[in-house]
């Protein structure tokens, strides 16, 4: 059985101009030991499906569709029982490693409390095995450390003690929502290569939540690139980094600056600017900035249509789309 | 309390003069269990109105009691009342603006709205109303001004524990599969506890004060208990003839509410590790 299967999750906010859609229509499905990025720009809906798979969705907000774990269906579950999924079964690594940890208490403890709360360990053993997790993520002298507390570490340990953290109970699916953002780009590798290695030691699920096209490539099997909420294109990693059939794709990947362009070549901006959530269209939500938009595309939402095997885009012009990036 | 902290904190200028101060009335009423220069509550009336003297420090009164003896003792009094109730307000209070941060809706509103009902009165009305309801005494007094301090430590708590749930650690606490009830007691309550503390400090200060007030009025401690409030309504028949009465107990209510004043403003400074870092 997959692990996770997510169909249709839409997530509707409550605005002062009515409900408004931050996730809409996303389906997909992830299994034991795969890695599915989620990306696009800030307010693209990816922090929110993070949020809607933990059921830390903020007051207010209201999740339709199926979230599946294991067959369950995680948006029909009480708060009690969610809190025995979370930290459990699913872990989440949180951006800023400077305000997601308790500062007045020592990382230790913190580690070692899902123990306690999860698998009814003893709060000593919960304590050895913390150091123990906090050792594999390579805390140097972890034992001494387990002490320190948030303020006393820098931002790089404080993430390693935030995946010792998620990592505590084994859940079987880890979120990372831009797990490396706020820290050095010496130190984002690290962290990057520890996710992963873990990842595969563990034979965990990854979903990597990021608007770092770089972090994708080196990190994820396969991507979905959003939009507005909606999830426009989706494909394994190397075939998006080969080809965008989205204009949403194709515009993000040329205004990334690259090693190698000629100097004066100018990046290609996308023209406009992401519109409100509640100004979003109906129908495709990137049709008021897109170059290749038509009268159809206000009409419905698109339906994903395939570009190639595994690899699907939410475009009804997927053909002038080709044509334009070849020309 | 690490030695550091404690060094620390006697650098801390307001600090170590509030904690003077209040260390002295707390001293006086700690050794008035022992020792008093003479009884607090003896009649003696051939010595009444006595200046103060080598024999009487203070002074005597107009029933020739001791100034000095009846100053230590009503500082036990002062303390008692304080300390009884803002342990009321202050544990009552809190509990119901965490309860209001940590469950919203409904549960907040009626919290906020029960405390704004009971702010809409002025402290040492509502005081004086449920003396007059429940009877003078000191217990009634203690009762009186821990109801009082409950809203103000409710809206605190609120405030303080709402600001506290929108951080990311508690979001972080939550994925780790916490519910609401773990997070308000590990997570919120540490993390608002300096702020109680100061206010608690200065709420001790307002109810020595009010205390004072409800004695004055003749609703606070009985006779032949001293109290400080007492005192300065006795002393008011005597103000030109012996102001001494009057003075002794004024400085004793400045002391003590300037003393822990000064306390809380310094402790405020200490108690918070983020804001010690810094120093």
């Amino acid at each position: 059985m997959t692990l996770l299967q997510v169909e249709d999750l839409t997530v509707a906010l409550p605005t002062r101009r009515g409900w408004a859609r931050a996730v809409r229509d996303l389906s997909f499905t992830l299994d034991r030991g795969q890695t599915l990025g989620l990306v696009g720009e800030s307010g693209c809906g990816k922090s929110m499906t993070a949020l809607a798979l933990m059921g830390l969705l903020p007051e207010g907000a209201r999740a339709s569709g199926r979230i599946a774990l294991d067959g369950e269906d995680l948006l029909m579950l009480d708060e009690p029982e969610m809190c025995r999924i979370r930290g459990n079964r699913v872990g989440m690594i949180f951006q800023e490693p400077m305000t997601a940890l308790n500062p007045l208490q020592p990382i230790g403890r913190q580690v070692a409390e899902p123990l306690q709360l999860h698998r009814g360990v003893g709060r000593a053993e919960a304590e050895r095995e913390a150091v123990r997790l906090l050792d594999r993520v390579g805390l140097p002298n972890a034992a001494q450390r387990a002490h320190a507390h948030p303020h006393q570490l820098s931002g790089g340990q404080r993430q390693r003690a935030m995946i010792a953290m998620a990592l505590a109970c084994e859940p079987d699916l880890l979120v990372a929502d831009e797990p490396t953002t706020a820290l050095d780009v010496t130190i984002q590798g690290q962290i990057l290569d520890l996710v992963t290695e873990l990842v595969d030691e563990r034979g965990m699920a990854l979903i990597l939540i990021t608007h770092d096209l770089g972090v994708i490539a080196e990190t994820v099997d396969r991507v979905i690139v959003m939009y507005g909420g909606a999830g426009v294109e989706e494909a394994a990693t190397d075939d998006l980094f080969a080809y965008r059939a989205h204009p949403y794709s194709q515009g993000l990947f040329a205004a990334l600056p690259q090693i190698g362009l000629a100097r004066g070549t100018r990046l290609e901006p996308i023209p406009g600017t992401v519109p409100e959530l509640a100004d979003m269209p109906d129908a495709c939500t990137f049709v008021d900035r897109c170059p290749i938009a038509v009268g159809a595309c206000r009409a419905t939402p698109p339906p994903p249509l395939a570009v190639g095997p595994g690899h699907r885009a939410r475009c009804i012009r997927l053909d002038e789309a080709r044509r334009r990036s070849q020309g | 309390m690490s030695g550091g902290m404690i060094a620390r904190a006697f650098r801390h200028r307001s600090f170590a003069i509030g904690a003077f101060l209040t260390g002295l009335v707390v001293l006086a009423a700690l050794v008035s269990y022992v020792w008093t220069p003479w009884s607090a509550t003896e009649l003696v009336v051939p010595r009444k109105l006595r200046p103060p003297s080598g024999e009487h420090l203070f002074g005597t009164d107009h029933f020739g009691r001791d100034i000095l003896s009846m100053i230590m003792v009503g500082a036990r009094n002062s303390i008692v009342v304080g300390v009884v109730a803002v342990a009321i307000g202050c544990t009552a209070g809190t509990a119901l603006g965490l309860l209001a941060a940590a469950r919203r809706g409904w549960v907040e509103e009626l919290v906020m709205r029960f405390s704004d009902f009971t702010f809409a009165f002025p402290a040492i009305l509502s005081a004086i109303m449920i003396t007059a309801l429940l009877g003078p005494g000191t217990v009634n007094s203690i009762l009186a001004i821990g109801i009082f301090n409950v809203p103000v430590f409710a809206r605190l708590a609120r405030g303080a524990a709402a600001s506290i749930w929108a951080r990311d650690f508690i979001l972080a606490a939550r994925a780790a599969g916490k519910g609401t009830t773990r997070i308000t007691v590990e997570h919120v309550l540490p993390n608002i506890l300096s702020i109680i503390i100061v206010q608690a400090t200065i709420a001790f200060a307002l109810a020595i004060l009010a205390e004072a007030g409800l004695s004055y009025l003749g609703l606070g401690t009985q006779p032949p208990q001293p109290s400080w409030g007492r005192m300065l309504n006795d002393a008011q028949t005597f103000m030109y003839d012996a102001p001494y009465l009057a003075i002794f107990p004024g400085v004793a209510i400045a002391v003590a509410v300037l003393g822990l004043n000064l306390l809380g403003d310094g402790l405020r400074d200490l108690i918070d590790p983020r804001l010690a870092r810094k120093r």
